[in-house]
């Protein structure tokens, strides 16, 4: 009987279940392109960085789909607004991941001075861990999200909720001051790099700062979903 | 039997009777079944069995054996002298009801049949005898109960299902909790549902009786079985999902009871009009009650088995699917206050209808945050289809009478 299947009233929670599962991958991905820069293994880094493009293409049509089925027609435990609001901040967390193998993309990060590049490389390499941390977190929030209305705004299940808002704010805190000893490095040592390498690795880390930056307003807008 | 046929007339009704039978199968009966369906409980497949068997024995076994000609005195029938106008009103009143039915059904909206043959009475009524006919005040009741029905069931519905949340749900181990409550909780529904079978079923009238004699037995049963049978075997890795294998078991049994209590009321609503026009066959007269004979019932029954079977799955698709994506508990919670609902009311003597009571349950588990989505659009063409059924079916009542007056 397949007319069973055609015409269900889906709720939209495993569907952005499912988007935050691709922008998952598409953090982990850049972090394995970073992780292929850290090496000197620069082909590899383009491909993992060519993949976090394809991945984030398609989070988008994932987004689009989910916008569409949201019709103002349904009538959900959790306002319309703050649901289109999420998903577009879980987007945005991909798209950040996107910038960042953009830059990946336009050079080769070579001709680091010396004496900074071990520091330079840890710096990246720890808040590219942190961020796909926080990518992370932010797929256990949407998937606890789902567990509060399954619990009908259980209290405990609304406790657990809000230990993963706060685990993401202290990520993103933590990438935050990485990011500002970052861009002192880079600023005390500019005088030993050309303009657009000093550019190019200030944009990485922005950009991998960014990916934090867009799972905390995620982790805003699922605090918002609770409070109807 | 055989002579009683070939009376052209009674022959028709008999036909048409089927026919609404079949089209109280297609759209109401599969109401009963379409919460379980919707929350997973039971296969569409295993829905029509089961809604079509005990349909059936409902109709047949626990049908009136006495019924009311002019279902609930809706029009006066003592301003009917000419037993010609049972005959064509009976046809008339029986066609339009169900050619609503089967238009409901193709879009797949549950309306009441009980008010599509009020309808269809009311529309002949007023073209053979004006609008004087008309019991307003019951009339009026049959309105009340478009908004009540639906009122009552989303009230009821959010608080219990805000109390099962808050028992079992929102408890630190719901698993646990689920084995202390829910055996309350089925034994609650279980005291309703002996109540309903005493008073639906069997149709008695004291509510105090229904209560202590048949609702507390069933209930106390209820709850020992349950408690026993979930004292062990219950094991789960996703406590959520624990809980709803317990309440999916019990949703089997509320549907199937609401299924045989349907049966069992609502094949008045064909044979109603057939039993009028038997007494005339075979009396001459047009009285207000006749006994049934039991072949009569019988094919009310295999009617409405043969709707469910050949169009139900249509309904229990929209209630139980395009309304809202159920969980058992939800389902469970449903079932379970649109029974209250209509075992209160029904004893307190307020009209309400199962169909309206059960979508006003749906909406208020929604309201509960209970769902995580209802679709407004359908619900609208709901409630939209409950406020035309009585004037549409009143209208094509009017025509058809009309025909059959000049013609016969």
């Amino acid at each position: 009987m397949q007319v069973w299947t055609k015409l269900f009233a889906k709720s939209p929670f495993k569907p952005l279940i499912k988007h935050a599962e691709v922008v998952l991958e598409a953090v982990g991905t850049l972090e394995k392109a970073l992780g292929a820069w850290e090496r000197g293994e620069y082909e590899k880094m383009r491909e993992y960085a060519r993949r976090v493009d394809d991945l984030e293409d398609f989070a988008d049509r994932i987004k689009e789909e989910i916008r569409d089925s949201l019709s103002s027609k349904l009538f959900m435990p959790v306002n319309r607004g703050d649901i289109l609001g999420y998903l577009e901040m879980q987007d945005k967390i991909a798209d950040a991941a996107e910038n960042t193998a953009k830059w990946l993309l336009v050079r080769d990060p070579n001709n680091i001075p010396e004496d900074i590049k071990d520091e330079v490389r840890t710096l990246i390499m720890t808040m590219s861990q942190e961020s796909i941390k926080a990518a992370k977190l932010v797929y256990e929030a949407i998937v606890q999200m789902d567990r509060v209305i399954e619990s009908g705004f259980g209290e405990k299940e609304i406790e657990r909720e809000y230990a993963i808002i706060k685990e993401i704010e202290s990520v993103e805190h933590k990438i935050d001051e990485l990011d500002t000893r970052f861009m002192e490095i880079i600023f005390k040592n500019s005088a030993k790099m050309e303009w657009g390498l000093g550019m190019y690795l200030l944009n990485i880390a922005k950009t991998i700062s960014n990916i934090s930056d867009k799972a905390k307003d995620a982790a805003e807008r699922i605090r918002l979903m609770m409070n109807k | 039997m055989i002579e009683l046929l070939s009376d052209p007339w009674l022959f028709i009704t008999i036909a048409v009777g089927l026919f609404m039978a079949w089209a109280i199968g297609a759209n109401d009966a599969a109401n009963s079944m379409s919460t379980a369906v919707g929350a997973g409980a039971i296969t569409p497949k295993q829905a029509v069995i089961i809604a079509g068997v005990l349909e059936f024995t409902g109709a047949y076994l626990f049908g009136k054996s006495v019924t009311e000609t002019v279902r609930k005195g809706i029009i006066d029938a003592s301003q009917i002298s000419d037993p010609n106008v049972i005959v064509y009103g009976s046809i008339a009143a029986l066609l339009a009801a169900s050619l609503w039915l089967l238009f409901a059904s193709k879009f797949g909206l549950p309306v009441s049949t009980t008010h599509s043959i009020i309808g269809g009475i009311v529309g002949y009524g007023i073209v053979y005898a004006g609008t004087s006919i008309v019991n307003w005040g019951k009339m009026a009741q049959v309105i009340a109960s478009w908004i009540l029905s639906p009122i009552f069931g989303a009230i009821v519905a959010f608080v219990v299902i805000k109390l099962v949340s808050k028992t079992i749900l929102q408890q630190k181990d719901p698993i646990e909790s689920a084995k202390k409550w829910a055996p309350v909780w089925i034994g609650l529904a279980f005291v309703v549902i002996g109540s309903m079978f005493y008073i639906k079923v069997m149709h008695g009238k004291s509510l105090f009786i229904a209560v202590s004699r048949y609702g507390l037995a069933a209930g106390v049963g209820a709850f020992l079985v349950s408690f026993a049978l979930l004292r062990k075997n219950v094991k789960a890795t996703d406590p959520y999902w624990g809980v709803e294998a317990i309440f999916r078991k019990v949703q089997v049994l509320t549907s199937a009871y609401v299924a045989l209590s349907h049966g069992a009321n609502d094949v008045a609503n064909a044979i109603g009009p057939v039993a009028a026009v038997y007494a005339v066959a075979t009396m001459g007269l047009a009285g207000m009650k006749v006994p049934v004979p039991r072949w009569i019932l019988a094919m009310g029954g295999l009617g409405i088995a043969v709707g469910v079977a050949t169009y139900g799955y249509k309904v229990m698709e929209t209630v139980g699917k395009r309304i809202t994506e159920l969980t058992n508990t939800r389902g469970f919670s449903i079932d379970f206050s649109a029974a209250t609902v209509v075992l209160v009311a029904s004893s307190l003597g307020l009209p309400i209808s199962t169909t309206h009571t059960v979508v006003g349950a749906v909406i208020g588990v929604g309201l509960a945050r209970g769902v995580k989505a209802i679709n407004k659009d359908i619900v609208k063409d709901i409630v939209i289809s409950w406020f035309v059924t009585v004037p549409v079916a009143a209208i094509i009542a009017g025509i058809v009478f009309k025909i059959l007056m000049i013609v016969g």
